[in-house]
């Protein structure tokens, strides 16, 4: 919000610079963004051009002199064709500087020398709201008969500073010039002092004579008051109420509209001024919109609106939406003789709905979002008929309409000034906590300990002892709050086991040179079907956000395979060689029951692509995160879709019962969907299942003190045994003598015959109580033997 | 005989020294100590000699031989020291050649700098918890103090599943959790991801971080809220460091304070990154509003507390001077290499 420091000043005294100023507002909570002054000029003055005769060299321009008010005129070249002999204008004196940091100099224009500028109205950014006479066709001419030399500054009333706040959301009553000036008052231990408002009822008849006001809806519309003026005359503004207008950054547009708008600015009551001749039947209506009614608003958009909205008719139909917007209709127009000035309190939450849903946002319809006064509604329209009167652009008809079925009860609220010293850690005694009170215009009565406190209407935050502890600190200055230890029980701080578990796995990850990535937990819906899934697969089913900021982040991921993807595929597209990277972050699943949040499934993540990245690679990596906690995953080929179909496999634990995950080269058609192009491997863990299956480390057993003993054998089979399957062959026939087996050697070749290979495995064993003898192990050889074949058909290579 | 063992003796004597090779020296021995070597012989030969002489000529020619292997064994070692460190000599290699770099990985920085967080308020006796991101609006807003239509909904654009179901806007609804379920004392703080309807930008992101702090107790004041954020400012960027308090509104603290720290650039002198004011906004703090206790179900007449809550990603870009918000969600791995390896 806006105000001009010359407009506070009118009812207070802020008598010290912005910046400090500014600074003692911050410091007491109201939160000022900045100043600025509203005149982006200096040194220009009015002159009295005395001649004008035509340039000697020139078509078009004009060589003038100027009385400035100095000992001498000035000779000034001057292009624009509106000058003349006997105008009275804004001249821009040798050393001025204009907006946009501009500084005038002497200097010759074809040859004739010129001594100053006289100005337009852009070129001194004076807006047409400001300053009527001045357009686009000229230089300024004067109208009033103000003396040579006076500076425009003082003319126009510019040159004040502008205070703007950000108000927050609690002190809806600081969204005026008297709200900022009673808080401003309050801070800087000034009088806050309020206009006397009065004024003559010199109109004829009576409210009822002229209009009717229905309110139908007396929830929405908690209190409805209004006020007639006839014989309006529809003219400018006067000067001082224009440079206000322009200081707080509203157009200036005639006189009625400009008292609503000013009145609006002062006391924070947005107001609204129907012409009443274009009201149907001088009947006013409040009440909720008919589902599918259209209304034409002022500024010319036309909306259809739904059953909750809560607008302003006449008998026949909407002609506003109440605290939004007028309608088009009822505009004050050049020639509007008898107006229905209305100041009302609009239920915020109604109001935000409707503005939020038709997109319109006012001045008007912030204030009631925020929360409007409903008790100082008629204060605000007596200022504006108090206006109406010093303007002398109407009368005032007697009565005024008045709705207020419910007046809030006055706020009492007592509070204990031990609780609140206790509250805010600082030592205030009670006889100041009752001053700094009653400078908040709270009335108060300090008995013992207890302070009851009648709060103003205005004052909406204000429900209990917290927030008058707030109030009390404020003002006391948080500065005061001491750096104390809290008392209390000692507490063991700790971090939970599965945040411990998830930092193990990345630091597991580190190790093995990957960085953590950070993607977004939303993604397009594109980009899961990308993955080729079939058809029932809950992955398809994302939760979906009602209102994403676009496709690309609009539902929430069932898989980290795409947010993965494009990471990778970025880092491509920029030319890096290779990466490396992991993430861990929990995928959402679909609620099995309406109503419930989605599973959050914490899920880990790995890609890489490059020179050193290949299925085994990955293999390694995935073997070694599970070595870490004691486990090896069982690895068989298969997997999803979105995999390369011989190049994928499934990862479980605990014999198959526990599905791990899933690690693969990316299949190319869902690599070429990402824009990759080259080869890509990932490999997806369901961390809830590594974290179960974790082995704890288990005791130390003594180590073996009998010497190991070891056999190579190699075997020839089919080529599409896995080798897994040959490994499992062998540790089931080895029994418990097996200590380790290890593949060494693949072969293929003619003598083997085709679709055949040879595996060479180098097989050790061991036990812990004796040296084994040559029998034990020609034993376990014959029956490793026999199980490969059994189950493999694999024979002894001849 | 005496004279012949002593010249025996002096000539291997003189003959090592010109020995440089362990086979020379080898020689050397087997010709002079060897079974059929000249002071070998000396011994053997023992028949001619006159039986009284015997035990003096023994004494001689043992005491020559202990002589002559001390000396054939220091010779030894050194021809072996030569010859090992001519080996080493041969065996140097180009250790500047470039070898495969495996390099280490790294979190990503706003990890980091939360683990950082997180290590500080542990140690201060903080539990560390989290909760569910797609969260219901009854813990997002409702029990924070936010019904719905309140303005305060405005600050924090929120994504909508459906009407009761929100993306949570910030951690605040683990603390709700906590309150519901728990009996005070309570000190934890709460962390992860929360979703604000913002477009990303140099400054903004839809999705971020945050690390929230609540306790409840009997008499908490605001001096032990202080007092907490200055031990935290103080671990965080070092003594001297401390908070400055300026009143705010927050819906669910009352009374509410926006917390600087001291710049830790400049510490306090003022410079571009405090645009000159020697503070840091890093946190928004307060007491916990008396209507937020009793919607939990906590008796705000027994019981008080305070929470405060900073944005982890912001914390970030003001420790590693990170230009653009985006960099922290693109994954580029020339930007998270920074970071090491």
């Amino acid at each position: 919000m806006k105000a001009p420091m010359k407009w506070l000043n009118e009812y207070t005294k802020i008598n010290m610079p912005a910046e400090e100023y500014a600074k003692r507002m911050i410091m007491t909570g109201t939160a000022v963004e900045g100043w600025e002054n509203t005149s982006k000029f200096t040194n220009v003055v009015i002159g009295l051009v005395k001649t004008c005769e035509m340039h000697p060299d020139s078509d078009h321009l004009h060589v003038c002199t100027v009385d400035v008010g100095g000992e001498k005129d000035l000779q000034i070249v001057c292009g624009a064709p509106n000058v003349h002999a006997g105008a009275r204008v804004f001249c821009a004196l040798e050393g001025a500087v204009l907006p946009g940091g501009v500084t005038i100099k002497h200097g010759k224009i074809r040859g004739v020398e010129s001594f100053g500028m006289l100005c337009s109205g852009p070129e001194l950014d004076i807006p047409e709201g400001l300053y009527p006479h001045c357009g686009n066709e000229g230089i300024v001419l004067v109208k009033e008969d103000v003396a040579v030399g006076t500076d425009v500054r003082d003319f126009l009333g510019l040159g004040d500073d502008v205070i703007e706040y950000e108000i927050l959301a609690n002190r809806p009553d600081c969204l005026s010039v008297w709200g900022v000036a009673r808080e401003s008052a309050t801070v800087l231990g000034e009088h806050f002092v309020m206009p006397e408002i009065s004024f003559a009822e010199n109109g004829k008849g009576a409210f009822s004579d002229y209009a009717k006001v229905i309110v139908e809806d007396e929830v929405n519309c908690p209190r409805y008051c209004a006020r007639i003026i006839t014989n309006v005359k529809i003219g400018p503004s006067p000067k001082w109420m224009r440079e206000y207008l322009h200081g707080a950054g509203v157009r200036s547009i005639n006189n009625i509209v400009d008292i609503t708008n000013f009145v609006m600015l002062e006391t924070g009551h947005p107001m609204h001024a129907f012409d009443l001749s274009k009201v149907r039947e001088q009947t006013i209506v409040v009440r909720r919109a008919h589902e599918g009614e259209e209304l034409t608003t002022l500024d010319g958009k036309t909306h259809t609106l739904t059953s909750d909205m809560l607008v302003i008719a006449d008998k026949e139909k909407a002609t506003g939406l109440a605290g939004i917007m007028g309608g088009e209709e009822s505009e004050i127009v050049n020639d509007t003789a008898s107006v229905l000035f209305e100041c009302a309190a609009f239920e915020r939450g109604n109001n935000r709905v409707t503005a939020r849903k038709l997109g319109i946002r006012t001045e008007s319809s912030g204030r009631f979002e925020k929360g409007v006064c409903a008790e100082t509604a008629m204060q605000a329209l007596d200022r504006a008929c108090m206006l109406v009167e010093q303007l002398g652009c109407g009368e005032i008809v007697p009565g005024a309409f008045d709705n207020y079925p419910n007046p809030k009860p006055e706020r009492v609220i007592t509070a204990s000034c031990e609780r609140i010293r206790r509250r805010i850690g600082v030592k205030v005694d009670n006889e100041k906590m009752e001053d700094i009170l009653l400078s908040l215009n709270i009335d108060t009565e300090l008995n013992g300990d207890t302070l009851t406190c009648t709060v103003p209407a205005y004052r909406v935050d204000i429900e209990g002892e917290a927030d008058l502890s707030e109030e009390i600190l404020r003002l006391y200055g948080y500065d005061a709050i001491p750096s104390t230890l809290m008392s209390g029980e000692t507490m063991a701080g700790k971090r939970n086991e599965a945040q411990s578990f998830g930092a193990g796995i990345k630091n597991a990850l580190v190790g093995m040179g990957f960085f953590e990535a950070q993607t977004f937990s939303f993604i397009s819906p594109k980009w899961i079907e990308k993955l080729g899934l079939s058809e029932g697969d809950a992955r398809l089913n994302p939760v979906v956000i009602r209102n994403p900021l676009g496709e690309d982040t609009s539902v929430m991921r069932t898989s980290l395979v795409p947010s993965m993807l494009n990471a990778l595929s970025l880092n491509i597209s920029r030319g890096n060689p290779e990466a490396k990277i992991m993430e861990i972050s929990p995928v959402f699943m679909p609620a099995k029951n309406e109503g419930d949040l989605p599973e959050h499934v914490p899920t880990l993540i790995v890609g890489m692509y490059g020179e050193n990245a290949d299925f085994f690679k990955m293999k390694e990596v995935v073997m070694c995160l599970c070595a870490v906690y004691g486990l090896k995953p069982f690895v068989t080929a298969g997997g999803d879709g979105y995999f390369h179909p011989g190049r994928k496999a499934n990862l479980t634990l605990r014999g198959g019962s526990v599905k791990l995950g899933q690690m693969g080269e990316v299949h190319p058609d869902v690599a070429e969907a990402f824009d990759i192009s080259g080869r890509v491997y990932v490999a997806e863990i369901d961390i809830a299942a590594l974290k179960s299956c974790a082995v704890q480390i288990p005791a130390v057993k003594p180590l073996p003190k009998f010497p190991a003993v070891s056999r190579d054998i190699a075997l020839v089979m089919d080529e599409s045994v896995p080798a897994g399957q040959v490994m499992m062959a062998i540790e089931k026939g080895a029994g418990r003598l097996l200590e380790n087996v290890k593949l060494f050697d693949v072969y293929r070749g003619e003598r083997l015959g085709e679709n055949k290979k040879s595996l060479a495995f180098s097989i050790s064993f061991r036990s812990p109580d004796h040296t084994l003898t040559e029998s034990e192990i020609t034993g376990a050889m014959e029956k490793i033997l026999k199980n490969c074949e059994k189950s493999c058909g694999a024979v002894i290579r001849a | 005989m005496q004279a012949k063992v002593l010249e025996i003796t002096n000539g291997t004597l003189n003959e090592l020294k010109g020995i440089s090779d362990s086979q020379a020296l080898e020689q050397l021995r087997v010709r002079v100590l060897g079974k059929k070597g000249e002071l070998t012989s000396i011994l053997r030969g023992m028949g001619q000699v006159a039986p009284e002489m015997r035990p003096m000529v023994g004494q001689w020619v043992n005491e020559a031989r202990a002589t002559i292997e001390n000396a054939i064994q220091e010779a030894q070692s050194a021809i072996a020291k030569k010859e090992k460190e001519k080996r080493l000599e041969k065996e140097a290699i180009d250790v500047t050649l470039p070898v495969n770099e495996r390099s280490a990985g790294s979190l990503h920085p706003m990890n980091m700098v939360l683990e950082e967080l997180l290590d500080i308020f542990t140690g201060m006796g903080f539990e560390a918890v989290e909760g569910p991101e797609v969260e219901y609006d009854h813990f997002n807003f409702e029990l924070m103090n936010i019904p719905k239509n309140h303005p305060a909904r405005d600050a924090q654009d929120t994504f909508y599943v459906d009407d009761n179901i929100v993306l949570r806007t910030h951690t605040s609804p683990v603390q709700a959790r906590i309150m519901t379920t728990r009996k005070p004392p309570i000190r934890i703080v709460s962390f992860g991801r929360v979703y604000r309807a913002d477009e990303a930008d140099a400054t903004h992101s839809p999705v971020f971080h945050q690390l929230e702090g609540l306790v409840i107790d009997e008499n908490i004041s605001m001096g032990d809220l202080k007092g907490t954020l200055d031990t935290f400012a103080r671990r965080l960027y070092g003594d001297g460091v401390t908070t400055r308090f300026r009143p705010s509104f927050f819906p669910f603290t009352e009374p509410s304070a926006e917390v600087d720290l001291t710049c830790a650039a400049c510490r306090g002198k003022g410079c571009r990154i405090c645009k000159d004011t020697g503070w840091i906004e890093v946190l928004g703090s307060g007491m916990v509003n008396p209507k937020v206790l009793e919607m939990c179900g906590i008796d705000s007449k027994k019981y008080s507390g305070f929470a405060f809550g900073m944005g982890v990603e912001r914390l970030c870009n003001l420790k590693y001077n990170v230009p653009d918000m985006r960099y922290l969600y693109e994954n580029d791995i020339r930007f998270l290499k920074h970071f090491r390896g």
